[in-house]
């Protein structure tokens, strides 16, 4: 479930980046804003904090069956899920600096 | 996310599936289990029940193992005058666990269980190629 709210956040984040006009950086907070509208530091901040939410519950999940308290099943979805959480930020992070790199090697 | 509570289903799924594991593994263990005191009965086969469920979180049906019933059938007598759990008769009563029956529901089980990793391993896939579109 934490992978639409990755994604979808980044989606959004990436609409205000283009988008400053639209009063929308407000909305996204104080982490990192400039001028214009959030920054791409405050966008992928966004996403880490709901991918390591994700992380710590598959990590207590994995604790609590050292502990002899949980079932595998449970940490082995708690942790794919985790993992498809974490691909997805990575892609979405690759894609967009790939987009900045391209808008920076524009000539002008 | 569809994808992620299809995986959370399945889940669902190999635990009653490991429940029912632990039901038949007691039935196996039991086969012989002779009755504690002379003339008495010896342990009954339990059978799992499962049961649908609609997980409010999940916003989806799943199956949980239900209430544990026991078998009603007959227990095995077998003549044992011997045997310190004899009744009068020189009678024992052996539980009505038939090993052929346990090891079919046994191998259904795994096959259940498979069945339900199957669906894992297949939405996990369709995961990752609908990521490998983002990577590519």
């Amino acid at each position: 479930m934490t992978i639409p709210s990755v994604a979808a956040g980044a989606y959004a984040n990436v609409a205000r980046l283009a988008d400053p006009s639209a009063g929308l950086g407000k909305a996204a907070g104080a982490a990192g804003e400039t001028a214009g509208g959030p920054s791409f530091g405050a966008m992928l901040k966004d996403a880490l904090n709901s991918v390591s939410e994700s992380g710590q519950k598959s990590d207590a999940q994995t604790k609590a069956m050292i502990a002899g308290k949980a079932d595998m099943v449970d940490v082995v979805t708690a942790v794919s899920e985790t993992e498809v959480a974490v691909e997805t930020m990575v892609a979405v992070r690759n894609k967009v600096i790939e987009a900045y790199q391209s808008i920076m090697s524009m000539p002008i | 996310m569809d994808l992620m509570k299809s995986i959370a289903i399945a889940a669902s799924g190999l635990r009653a599936q490991s429940g029912r594991m632990q039901i038949i593994s007691e039935n196996i263990a039991n086969a012989d289990s002779t009755p504690s005191q002379a003339g008495g009965d010896p342990y009954r086969r339990q059978i799992a029940t499962f049961q649908s469920e609609m997980d409010n979180a999940l916003g989806a049906r799943v199956v949980k193992l239900g209430a544990v019933k026991t078998d009603p059938s007959d227990f095995q007598v077998k003549n044992e005058p011997g045997n310190p759990a004899a009744d009068a008769d020189g009678n024992v009563k052996y539980p009505n666990v038939n090993p052929l029956i346990e090891m079919t529901d046994l191998r259904d089980a795994q096959r259940s269980y498979s069945a339900n990793l199957n669906v894992i391993n297949a939405t996990r896939a369709m995961i990752q190629r609908t990521l490998d579109i983002l990577k590519s």
